[in-house]
């Protein structure tokens, strides 16, 4: 098998793509948005709660779409959840940079951070909108008031 | 019959390989077909020899860019053959040809009440161009509903026109289906003297084409899909009608006197082409032209539907293949799904083995929720594609379902 393909779709991408963690709306939620990729079709919801000391408490998305697309959601819930929104503001930009092949740059993740693998988007340009449409949802939602 | 193997060495792109190993099978022609050495060697020419702008030059290079630009037009007129090169608008894509017609024609023909009939399988630019007529003129659009092989139900489609139906605009080929649209659906609305526009962006490079014969009003196409440059866009319209229509653009090229007060605009085609056209691509598009009637549509439509039954009936053998629409009349384009893998890893994964497939909505996505999937992978043929190409693709598909597997 093609070494781009194996980096592409490691097992946790595939485990997450089937199986999404996370996976609904919140129940008590103080922030969500609606993502879509337009130019496939791709939708996420996504909905949270922020404590009052900035806290991502509970955090859920729904959806449909590929298995870059649900996987990069699912991963995203587990990493955000119980995080700070100011350190999630900043992962949000080492993941940007890691899936479009800017790995030497990241300031947080390291190849030991779940999200690392996504890493072998960056072989597929066409594919960065897929990983990188929860991410882009969770940031539309924190600017929603 | 076609000579494949000398009409491969035409296109140096089949030479690349992808990722540096695989051959490529470019099987995406339905979304833009790959160019020929003859019209990227012409055009380069062009700009060397001859270039210049058009229409409003004295010198030599200005008379031999107009005398080619007009050439060009000849060209396509002769190639779906129509009455006149008049009637043969440059635009710079088959969208603008279409919101051209839906601008000029409302603005002329549409008022309050009255309808438009679609179909539920058009593209989303044979659909949008209309939703901004409905929403400035108040108008309604009737949609008609197709069958799971992608053909218009004739009886329901009659029973949408009436005498408040101002204009209907099918595809002619569609671009999920590869199925045709029948003769008769025309007739309906020639009978009725209704003016039908037909998006003929798939057909142009697989049928033979007469826009006399169809009993179409209007027929878009562009250049891109038909081994030309992008950029260019063929709007074709009777020549009765489009002298009535208002203009679309204004500027240069498209006036016959203009004072501080106002303007006279000249004559077809010249009234729809305001600014300096895509000159050099319609010069493109003619060579294109060239090309493909040398080759003969009627071949070119042979050797594509062989291909297409080759395919047709290899994937209907696989168990985890979906097919969007299996009859037989399909014409080089077969949407499909593989069971449980979503059409982005289909494309993923046959990219890796060289084979370029489309993979989404394909701009149509009310057809995509009316078949009740998000998206579905397409493969679609030239001329320059292979039945051994097809053997290929069938053994990367069981590939992916085998990696995909749980």
């Amino acid at each position: 098998m093609n070494d781009l393909l194996k980096e592409l779709y490691q097992e946790i991408i595939l485990d997450h793509g089937q199986e999404p963690r996370n996976f609904g709306t919140c129940e008590n939620h103080n922030k969500s948005a609606d993502g879509h990729n337009p130019l496939c079709g791709d939708k996420v919801h996504l909905s949270f709660y922020l404590d009052e000391n900035d806290i991502i408490n509970d955090i859920k998305f729904s959806g449909e779409g590929c298995a870059i697309s649900i996987a990069s959601a699912s991963l995203m819930t587990e990493k955000l959840k119980g995080m700070k929104l100011s350190e999630a503001q900043s992962i949000f930009n080492d993941f940007t940079k890691l899936v479009k092949g800017d790995a030497d740059t990241l300031e947080i993740l390291n190849d030991e951070d779940s999200l690392y693998a996504l890493k072998g988007v960056e072989a597929f340009p066409m594919r960065v909108k897929c990983a990188t449409l929860a991410w882009h949802t969770f940031k539309s939602a924190v600017e929603n008031k | 019959m076609i000579n494949t193997a000398k009409i491969r060495k035409d296109f140096p792109i089949l030479d690349k390989k992808i990722l540096n190993q695989k051959d490529l099978i470019y099987f995406d022609t339905a979304a833009s077909a790959q160019k020929p050495e003859q019209v990227i060697s012409e055009m380069d020419n062009f700009y060397r020899q001859n270039y210049s702008n058009v229409s409003r030059g004295i010198h030599t290079l200005s008379v031999e860019s107009t005398f080619a630009f007009e050439e060009a037009r000849v060209k396509v007129q002769k190639f779906i053959n129509a009455s006149s090169e008049k009637e043969i608008i440059f635009t710079k894509s088959a969208t603008e040809s279409i919101n051209l017609i839906a601008q000029t024609f409302a603005e002329k023909n549409i008022n309050e009440g009255d309808e438009i009939v679609l179909t539920t399988m058009e593209h989303h630019s044979n659909l949008i161009p209309w939703f901004l007529v409905r929403d400035k003129y108040k108008c309604t659009i009737k949609f008609a509903d197709i069958d799971k092989n992608g053909h218009i139900d004739k009886e329901h489609f009659a029973s949408l026109l009436n005498d408040k139906t101002k204009i209907v605009a099918i595809t002619h080929l569609s671009n999920v289906f590869g199925t045709e649209t029948n003769s008769e659906i025309l007739k309906l609305c020639n009978d009725r003297n209704i003016p039908v526009l037909l998006d003929g962006c798939q057909s142009a490079a697989h049928l033979d084409i007469d826009v006399q014969k169809l009993g179409c009003d209007f027929y878009v196409f562009s250049g891109h899909k038909l081994y030309g440059p992008s950029g260019i866009g063929i709007l074709y319209g009777k020549e009765e009608i489009l002298e009535q229509l208002p203009p679309y653009q204004g500027g240069g090229g498209m006036i016959a006197d203009v004072t501080l007060d106002g303007a006279t605009f000249t004559g077809l085609p010249a009234k729809y082409e305001a600014g300096t056209p895509p000159i050099v691509e319609a010069f493109g598009l003619g060579v294109a032209i060239d090309y493909v009637t040398e080759i003969g549509m009627n071949n070119i439509n042979n050797h594509e539907t062989e291909l297409t039954k080759t395919a047709l009936n290899e994937m209907m053998d696989l168990d985890f293949v979906e097919i969007y629409g299996t009859s037989s009349d399909k014409n080089s384009i077969i949407s499909f799904n593989l069971e449980n893998i979503h059409s982005h890893e289909v494309a993923s994964f046959l990219d890796v083995e060289g084979v370029a497939i489309r993979a989404g909505h394909h701009c149509c996505q009310p057809l995509m929720k009316k078949l009740n999937v998000n998206s579905t992978s397409r493969m679609s043929f030239g001329i320059y594609n292979t039945a051994d190409e097809i053997k290929v693709f069938i053994n990367a598909i069981k590939k992916c379902r085998d990696f995909f597997k749980k």
